[in-house]
């Protein structure tokens, strides 16, 4: 039996996008920023090109959990970060998530970032609402 | 053990290369800053004393596994030895270390308690903390290879952030099992703050954002046969960091000897590798589904 080049290709790329990222993804109520801390704004919210850097720092220190797109990982229960649950929280929120980690359930502190490369990596967050909703599911 | 080495060899090949490698600089100093969760990082790293009159030029190379069993709890095992010159080379034991980190949030201060067994004799000088009245480093490898040390160690890590500064302090207390020589006490804090605040956009590995630099002070504080600062050794050293590659780190320390029990110069040198999600790949490779 042989399978052409496109089809195995259809089924790779399938595998990938299909069963590595987690879009069944929900909020752990356990898991919630103090009202002070949600409502802290992004100190580089008006320096956009900052979100490059925030990349980078994604690549190193979130991509293993979380993939390269931000779409999370089944078996490491790792949220999908462009869902609209996810992205609808604030930039403060995901910051305090940042820093303190979700530790009881395996996602680890990054405070030993720097405060502003940590804001980097919110804003980096936020470019992958948009690339998501090019792509996602709109129904989701 | 051509299979057990090709499975190692698999194992280091298909460890994911991008990880976090930024190290803290500290040598001696513990922050509440936890290996990552899977993660397994491979340190070898080297103490070299500078002799003062009547001491003796050594180095020390240990290895260091590090795994971070959980996000609050990092396992560690070192493996050392001893080079004294004119003198000879010993292995000189192994210690193995747990790291727990009680509370689940960031706060102002976070305490981190640490213990530790060692199985190590006195030609030891590796120095990874100075307790009691410190090492010996007038006597020979052959005089202190006989003597084994059966020791349990505990410390009491407390570290800050503070706008981008660690500051931590650790309080240390060790009883050696094998003889009576009371409970010694040691001490060591520092400080440290990377050089850039922001990461670029580049992959630029010479630039700022890849270093860490801070001073630490470390020493012995006596025992309960004599509790005092006096006849220890005490250093303070400045030390820095550089993430060389996304999983790899130098480490490098220049400590400056404050006493007489001191060397007048400790220079430290430590280069790590990081293996991101170790414990899934191993797993995986027995047939596991983690």
């Amino acid at each position: 039996m042989k399978f052409s080049p496109c089809l195995l290709t259809f089924v790779a790329g399938a595998s990938l996008c299909g069963f590595g990222q987690n879009p069944s993804y929900q909020l752990d109520p356990q898991w919630r920023a103090p009202a002070a801390a949600t409502v802290r704004p992004n100190p580089l919210a008006d320096k956009p090109e900052a979100a490059a850097g925030g990349k980078k720092l994604f690549l190193r220190h979130c991509a293993e959990c979380h993939g390269n797109e931000g779409s999370g990982l089944t078996k490491k229960h790792s949220a999908d970060l462009r869902l609209a649950i996810v992205q609808e929280q604030s930039d403060g929120t995901f910051f305090w998530k940042i820093t303190n980690g979700n530790t009881g359930k395996g996602m680890p502190s990054f405070s030993k970032l720097p405060e502003l490369q940590r804001w980097q990596l919110v804003l980096f967050i936020r470019t992958l609402k948009e690339a998501g909703s090019a792509s996602a599911d709109p129904a989701r | 053990m051509k299979k057990t080495v090709f499975f190692l060899a698999m194992i280091l090949a298909s460890a994911t290369p991008i990880c976090s490698a930024q190290e803290s600089p500290f040598f001696v100093t513990y922050t509440h800053h936890m290996e990552e969760p899977g993660n397994l990082e491979v340190e070898t790293s080297t103490t070299t004393g500078i002799p003062r009159s009547g001491q003796r030029f050594y180095m020390a190379p240990y290895l260091e596994l590090e795994y971070g069993v959980t996000a609050q709890w990092t396992s560690e095992l070192y493996l050392e030895s001893s080079s004294v010159w004119g003198d000879s080379t010993v292995f000189t034991g192994w210690r193995f270390e747990n790291r727990y980190k009680p509370l689940r949030r960031e706060h102002w201060i976070n305490p981190v308690l640490y213990l530790e067994y060692e199985n190590v004799n006195e030609a030891s000088r590796i120095q990874k903390e100075i307790e009691g009245g410190g090492p010996d480093l007038t006597s020979s490898n052959r005089e202190l290879r006989g003597e084994h040390a059966h020791e349990l160690e505990s410390k009491l890590i407390l570290s800050s952030d503070f706008r981008d500064w660690n500051i931590s302090e650790n309080f240390i207390v060790t009883k050696n099992l094998s003889e009576a020589e009371g409970v010694e006490f040691g001490y060591a804090f520092g400080i440290t703050r990377p050089l850039a605040r922001l990461a670029s956009s580049g992959d630029c590995r010479l630039c700022r954002e890849n270093f860490i630099a801070g001073v630490e002070m470390y020493g012995g504080l006596g025992s309960t046969l004599g509790f005092t600062p006096h006849g220890s050794a005490h250093y303070i050293a400045p030390v820095v960091s550089w993430a060389m590659t996304d999983n790899s780190s130098l480490r490098f320390s220049t400590g400056f000897g404050l006493t007489d029990q001191s060397n007048p110069v400790l220079i430290r040198f430590g280069y790590s590798y990081e293996l991101a999600g170790f414990a899934s790949r191993v797993s995986r490779l027995f047939g596991g589904k983690r």
